[in-house]
């Protein structure tokens, strides 16, 4: 096989000696393994055109990866098969300042896209955690989120179109450079999230946003995050949609003061860090008004304004780091996504604690209050078997209580292979059923990436 | 199950999440664009030793593919020390044949005290005898052959500062090129050369001894003449009636392994008119011995950051550190002279121009 690849692609863009292969064994995801057969580097549409015909002669798993941070075990080729690297695909091909739009090769790192638009005064609003590394590609793969989602949205609301090679070889165009068009099923939303069981992006038209001019941020601590979280709700109820609203428990607090000596309070049950941006007066009068909630809202210890920017940057960086910091306490963290709608946070953490205490784990919980959206984060010593069996137990639990509040088990990591076990739970049978419909549809051999989604 | 190797310290290795937060970070990786030539794919690798999943030979390349700049540490939010796995890598894998053989001469030569003093043998002059003996200069094995000059200006920046010629090698070279215990002895050995404060001129050395002796004992030229607030004694260099235009290459390690990069540009900034060279922290691909060893991927590294630095027309382009001196020097073929950062102090010391 390895053979007729290099014959069909040229030498260089196969690779499947051993340490190529452990190389792409695994993504982000803790735990999860799978070694390929081989991995190729795709260069252009026609290179990712041969491979998955290819792929469908031989019968073989094709994964799709781009910077492989993402958290859900979505490109571990747990089924071997081949990996295709798209990380030589990572060409900004034009930024349209009039149309507002950008449009990318999929491996077109997240941050660095933000970037370049900066220089023109425009934004490219999704900003995951790990958008230093990831590519618009594998964001648009997961519907990656971040810490705006609660004012800008996530990633599927900036996805104008795509080019997509489909299981079957075939190559569609979805959207395209319009703001309205509704000729067909909206396929382009069907992409989004898909996870690279469907086909594999090539191309994409995203939307771009002005770049405001000024951001305001503060931090507020609390004795619980439970009263954080009424906070959070007062603070939306108030009417203001504010671009940062985000917490961490003590757990994180204390991780994070580890890492980034930033002098946060270590006493302090919970942080909540908040902000918005905008115009300047915008931006400053949500600020204090935020600030002004926090401070009459029960169990509040005390509030602070970031002075410049400078501060207000280490502080969303700091946010931005919760997870590796929580990761220096143990040497295994695994990390959930749930989703709650905003009422339903206060239950939510409080239920969660009570679950770190039931199993006796360490779990931090950090997230994006705003948008409801948490990250439990239990942390435990991968050689004690115990421990990392508590820590699953727990984790079942929290999915549990996730879709018990109407919830979801993940906002914006995925599903991949680390939560297909857990999926049909929010879904129901039938709807499980339509997914794989669906992947049939666009994926007859069932080649990509299988036992994920659809499967 | 096959039987786990004692290679790496484990704690290390469990260190890593694999974020892949290191990614962008890596010189190796933004050529390549192959996970397996990234920081976070050589873990893997590491790990899959460790296990007997790989043997130590199938990972030699991507063990000497990787430059050890340690551009990885500073932006790993989890705190893995990269630069540690990679020595203890090297030195599993580095052994009898699997050694490059320029490496095996240059440890040979470095090795032993009398080739080292040899190397400077043409340059006596440069040694002298303070009566204090609370700061050595360290001469450094190679760069006293290289750069003679270099010594001689900080021994004249620093009048306090003594040297003694008959010290040896640091063991840097040791250390990153699988022969850590080595390296880590003849590191203590220096100390033991010479008293007091250690004053280098090269970053490298500067990290591998401050990893062994401690960082008190340790001082890097720039930093030393920063801490000891020297800055008020420079004079601005003009040339043709203006100041004269500097641009710095950073060294890896004390930038990744020190965090000293502050202290060279304020220097600079007092001296003339101070240019940030875009991608001044990337490595320049000498990377110790990389250089002669890997020739070709050294040079590849080095391009993209010539054409960069014959955009910004400057003056001097300064190093602080004799391998990145020369891999600048034989890389730039017009443009900036290329000089050491003790040199251009000096320079600056006799120069009659503004403070």
């Amino acid at each position: 096989m390895i053979e007729e690849l290099k014959a069909l692609l040229g030498p260089e863009k196969v690779k499947a000696d051993s340490v190529s292969l452990e190389a792409y064994s695994t993504d982000a995801t803790p735990e999860f393994q799978g070694m390929p057969d081989a991995v190729v580097f795709a260069e252009s549409t026609e290179d990712v055109v041969k491979i998955i015909n290819f792929a469908n002669e031989k019968n073989v798993p094709l994964i799709a990866r781009g910077a492989g941070s993402n958290l859900c075990a979505a490109t571990v080729p747990i089924s071997g098969g081949i990996v295709l690297a798209l990380s030589k695909m990572n060409k900004i091909i034009e930024i349209s300042k009039s149309e507002m739009l950008a449009v990318v090769q999929p491996a077109v790192n997240t941050l660095e896209l933000d970037n370049e638009v900066a220089k023109l005064s425009l934004m490219y609003p999704p900003d995951p955690g790990s958008r230093n590394v990831s590519t618009i590609g594998g964001n648009i793969s997961t519907c990656a989120g971040g810490l705006r989602g609660l004012k800008y949205g996530v990633t599927r609301n900036y996805v104008l179109g795509l080019e997509i090679v489909l299981g079957t070889g075939e190559v569609i165009r979805t959207g395209g450079r319009l703001v309205k068009d509704v000729a067909g099923y909206d396929l382009t939303r069907l992409f989004v999230g898909s996870e690279g069981t469907l086909g594999v992006i090539t191309e994409a038209i995203v939307a771009l946003r002005p770049r405001p001019l000024f951001s305001r941020y503060g931090v507020a601590y609390f004795d619980s995050l439970e009263n954080s979280a009424l906070a959070v709700e007062q603070i939306v109820a108030s009417g203001i949609l504010p671009a940062t609203l985000e917490f961490l428990d003590n757990v994180c607090i204390n991780s994070v003061e580890d890492y980034a000596n930033l002098g946060l309070n270590r006493e302090a049950g919970a942080l909540l860090l908040f902000g918005d941006d905008g115009d300047e007066h915008t931006a400053e009068s949500n600020t204090s008004q935020m600030a002004k909630i926090c401070e009459v809202t029960k169990g509040n210890l005390s509030v602070v304004r970031a002075k410049d920017v400078v501060e207000a940057d280490a502080l969303l960086e700091a946010r931005r780091c919760s997870l590796p910091s929580l990761a220096r306490l143990k040497s295994l963290s695994i990390l959930e996504d749930i989703s709650v709608s905003r009422p339903m946070l206060p239950t939510a953490v409080r239920r969660i604690d009570e679950i770190a205490k039931k199993y006796n784990l360490v779990i931090g919980t950090f997230g994006h209050a705003g948008d409801g959206n948490l990250h439990p984060t239990i942390v435990v010593d991968k050689n004690e078997p115990k421990e990392v069996e508590a820590a699953h137990l727990a984790l079942g639990e929290i999915f549990n209580l996730a879709i018990e509040l109407g919830g979801t088990i993940t906002g914006e990591h995925g599903v991949g292979a680390a939560k297909l076990p857990y999926l049909e739970a929010r879904l129901g049978k039938t709807q499980m059923e339509v997914l794989r419909r669906v992947k049939k549809t666009f994926d007859p051999n069932g080649i990509l990436n299988p036992g994920k989604l659809g499967s | 199950m096959s039987e786990e190797k004692n290679i790496f310290t484990q704690e290390l290795l469990d260190r890593c999440i694999s974020c892949g937060y290191c990614l962008p970070a890596c010189p190796t990786y933004e050529i390549t664009k192959d996970e397996a030539s990234s920081p976070r794919g050589r873990i893997n690798i590491m790990r899959a030793v460790q296990k007997n999943e790989l043997t130590l030979f199938e990972s030699l390349e991507q063990s000497s593919y990787c430059l050890g700049c340690r551009a990885c540490e500073v932006v790993c939010p989890a705190g893995v020390e990269y630069g540690l796995m990679l020595e203890e890598w090297r030195d599993a894998a580095w052994q009898g044949k699997n050694r490059p053989l320029i490496v095996k001469l240059l440890l040979f030569a470095a090795n032993r005290r009398v080739f080292v003093r040899l190397m400077g043998l043409f340059n006596l002059r440069n040694y002298k005898k303070s009566k204090q003996q609370s700061v050595s200069l360290m001469l450094g094995c190679f760069e006293r052959g290289l750069f003679p000059g270099v010594s001689k200006s900080s021994l004249k920046v620093f009048d306090q500062v003594s040297s003694n010629p008959a010290q040896g090698c640091c063991g840097a070279l040791h250390a990153h090129n699988g022969e850590l215990e080595r390296g880590q002895e003849l590191a203590r050995e220096l100390g033991d050369q010479l008293p007091g404060t250690i004053l280098t001129t090269s970053g490298g050395c500067a990290a591998h001894l401050s990893s062994v002796l401690g960082k008190d004992r340790v001082k890097e030229v720039s930093q030393y003449f920063f801490e000891n607030e020297m800055l008020d004694s420079l004079n601005e260099i003009t040339k043709n009636g203006k100041k004269i235009k500097i641009g710095l290459q950073d060294s890896c390690h004390l930038r990744n392994g020190l965090g000293i990069f502050k202290e060279p540009r304020e220097i600079l900034k007092r001296i003339g008119e101070y240019q940030e060279v875009p991608g001044a922290a990337e490595c320049c691909g000498a990377a110790g011995s990389y250089a002669l060893v890997r020739p070709k991927d050294s040079k590849e590294i080095v391009s993209k950051k010539i054409s960069e630095i014959s955009k910004l027309e400057l003056d001097y382009l300064v190093t602080v550190n004799p391998g990145c001196q020369r891999q600048m020097q034989t890389s730039i073929k017009k443009g900036p002279k290329v000089i050491h950062i003790v040199e251009l102090i000096e320079m600056s010391l006799q120069s009659k121009g503004s403070k």
